[in-house]
């Protein structure tokens, strides 16, 4: 499990310790293992018959062509820590399907604090393939001409989260670098000063403007303590009052956007309140928030059409998130601008999904909600038929949050970050990846699906159980070739 | 940024009816943080209206008020700025303005908006700022008939203030600007 959030990387620590050992082992397995989700067998930890990938050619367990083969791991790592402890009391039992056990996401070993619980060869294995996959992508990346199909093969993958890697990978992903290395500062400096451009034309209030176009003209008054005189006044021709009504005016426009304005504020303030990079009082989290406020007011300015509608900022805070803890802290300093032109390219496939008037058209939201319907009925009608025609539950009441927020909402904030990775490495755009996703999701806990009514199913779409990203990236990527 | 209105002499229901409705159809809620009424609105209803603008009012009293409970004068701090509000009947002779320079000394007071003649006036007298919004409503005063509304809006940007002033002549809105901003040497001379 990824530990990003500091707070989350302490607790997570002492949560080893405290784990109770008497539940751990064979027999005495937590209540959730036991859930018909998982085994049809023994419920073992390590029972690797998982009913949910029934559907599923689980790879040969000595496949070790490609990283994305793991084998159908161990139920899914809410607690490593029983998962390693059970490995290592029971030591007669081979780790499930002698290939590399699932450690859970793709973080560098050395990050993780439960290592110490796992034997050295697991160690060395899990190590090896995550560093192959690391350097791999470095040495694409110093290329001087970058192959964007090889880093979207290898980005689909999973970004390693340490040596900076995910910041300048998705830049590229998204188009905001061009792939030829000597054009970036070019790029990148006209980019960045365009963003200052519209902070300027865009975050000004009319009060600073009109001060602005007053400095020239002499005609202001000086307050001194001698004489008095009658203030001359100045005819306004033009409109430029505040309580002017005219379409042109600035006044107006301005309180019209204030509208707007206060309900993203509301918005940037709801925003992840867990993380502390976010919320909360400190001042790294106001001047977070006050970015993300700054690129969503500019973006809602530019796109009259669309403005703003409330999720834009879940979109854009994994981008904005990444960019400013690049370890390059050249980059991290104009994790704005970056997030800014970023959020826009990749807003650009999924703008339709935002846009109410389009909601019912074959672009809109309902399409691609009927879109998924259908994949999911290619994929396994008999779920398909249970959840819309038996149980009746309508997509529209789960996906259309998956959908709409890129699964932002649906994992935690390391999972999310390596679904993206994945999205973003579609070159077709992340809509149809999107959609493979979400059935794998439907598929893997098809068994609780099939087995619960309306109200248990919805229940369960709406808080989907954290589950393996590695596995579940796995099944979507299987769903590609059927 | 802050937005000030500041008008007053309504004599509403008295010498008029209402507010000329073109000043109506701009005098729209949220956009304006404060309001400062000279007074002589006269009645509930009209102090119920100018509160739906803005929750922030302030008002002295006039002679014709209904409502004793109003104080006589006023002093508030906006942004940089000091203002003082008083209706202005009880300052003789009536508009004089070196009587008015007393009352903002007494005030100690930047701005000092006070009203009676309904006529609009704007004068920088010693350091600070006499303004008066005149009659929203355009009613008589005791000295002549001969009266247009308007009301001023004040915008307190920092030690910069910019007064717009709304005039109804001849049916139509006629807006005028007076910018005015407090120098350094007077705003420390004022924290003393």
């Amino acid at each position: 499990m990824r530990f990003i959030d500091e707070t989350n990387r302490a607790s997570f620590a002492t949560a080893d310790r405290d784990a109770p050992k008497a539940e751990m082992g064979k027999k005495g397995v937590p209540e959730w293992m036991n859930s018909s989700l998982w085994s049809s067998s023994a419920p073992s930890a390590t029972a690797a018959t998982s009913g949910d990938v029934d559907r599923i050619t689980r790879p040969s367990p000595n496949s070790d062509t490609s990283p994305r083969q793991r084998s159908p791991p161990p139920p899914p790592l809410q607690h490593p820590s029983l998962t390693f402890v059970t490995e290592s009391l029971s030591p007669p039992i081979p780790p499930p399907n002698a290939s590399k056990p699932e450690i859970g996401g793709d973080t560098g070993a050395g990050d993780d604090p439960l290592s110490s619980s796992i034997s050295a060869a697991e160690i060395s294995r899990f190590s090896a393939e995550e560093i192959s996959r690391q350097s791999q992508l470095l040495s694409e990346l110093s290329k001087k001409v970058i192959d964007l199909d090889e880093l979207r093969r290898l980005a689909a993958q999973g970004i390693p989260d340490g040596a900076g890697i995910r910041p300048t990978v998705w830049k590229l992903l998204l188009g905001y670098l061009p792939n030829d290395r000597i054009l970036w500062r070019e790029e990148l400096d006209k980019k960045r000063n365009q963003y200052q451009a519209f902070k300027e034309e865009f975050l000004v209030n009319p009060s600073e403007i009109t001060r602005r176009l007053d400095e020239s003209t002499s005609s202001r008054h000086e307050l001194n303590s001698e004489g008095s005189e009658a203030l001359h006044r100045l005819e306004l021709t033009d409109d430029e009052h505040p309580l002017s009504l005219g379409k042109t005016s600035m006044w107006n426009k301005f309180f019209q956007d204030s509208e707007v304005i206060e309900q993203i504020e509301r918005d940037v303030m709801r925003t992840h309140p867990d993380m502390h990079f976010f919320s909360g009082d400190s001042a790294v989290a106001k001047s977070n928030q006050e970015s993300l406020r700054n690129v969503l007011i500019i973006f809602a300015k530019l796109n009259p059409g669309i403005r703003y509608v409330q999720g834009m900022n879940e979109v854009l805070a994994p981008l904005f998130y990444v960019y400013r803890n690049d370890q390059d802290a050249n980059n991290a300093v104009f994790a704005e601008p970056d997030a800014f032109f970023c959020f826009i390219e990749l807003l650009s496939g999924f703008r339709d999904n935002f846009c109410q008037k389009l909601d019912n058209s074959v672009v809109g939201i309902r399409s691609t909600i009927s879109r998924f319907s259908q994949l999911l009925k290619k994929h396994d009608g008999e779920l398909w038929r249970h959840l819309e025609i038996t149980t009746k539950v309508n997509p529209q009441f789960y996906a259309f949050r998956w959908i709409t927020l890129l699964l932002t909402q649906e994992f935690n904030f390391a999972d999310a970050l390596h679904i993206w990775d994945v999205l973003l490495s579609d070159a077709e755009g992340p809509q149809e990846t999107l959609l493979r996703i979400c059935c794998a999701m439907l598929i893997l806990v098809r068994r609780r699906l099939l087995a619960g009514d309306f109200t248990s199913n919805l229940k369960l779409l709406q808080n989907y159980p954290a589950t393996n990203i590695s596995h579940l990236l796995y099944v979507a990527n299987k769903l590609r070739e059927v | 940024m802050v937005l000030v209105l500041a008008l007053g002499d309504l004599h509403i229901p008295h010498r008029a009816s209402d507010l000329p409705a073109k000043f109506k159809a701009m005098l729209v809620p949220g956009k304006i943080q404060h309001i400062i009424c000279t007074g002589n609105l006269c009645i509930k209803e009209v102090h119920d209206y100018l509160k739906s603008l803005c929750p922030d009012l302030h008002i002295t009293r006039g002679e014709y008020d209904e409502d004793a409970r109003y104080p006589e004068t006023k002093t508030l701090t906006i942004g940089q700025f000091k203002l003082g509000l008083c209706h202005g009947h009880q300052v003789i002779p009536w508009g004089d303005l070196d009587s008015l320079a007393m009352l903002q000394r007494q005030l100690d007071v930047d701005i000092l908006v006070t009203g009676h003649t309904h006529q609009f006036k704007a004068y920088k007298h010693e350091g600070g700022v006499v303004i008066n919004p005149g009659s929203a409503t355009g009613a008589h005063s005791s000295i002549t008939y001969e009266v247009n509304p308007s009301f001023v809006l004040m915008d307190i940007d920092g030690l910069r203030v910019v007064v717009y002033v709304y005039e109804l002549i001849d049916g139509e809105v006629k807006v005028d600007k007076i910018d005015f901003k407090k120098t350094a040497t007077s705003a420390a001379a004022a924290a003393h």
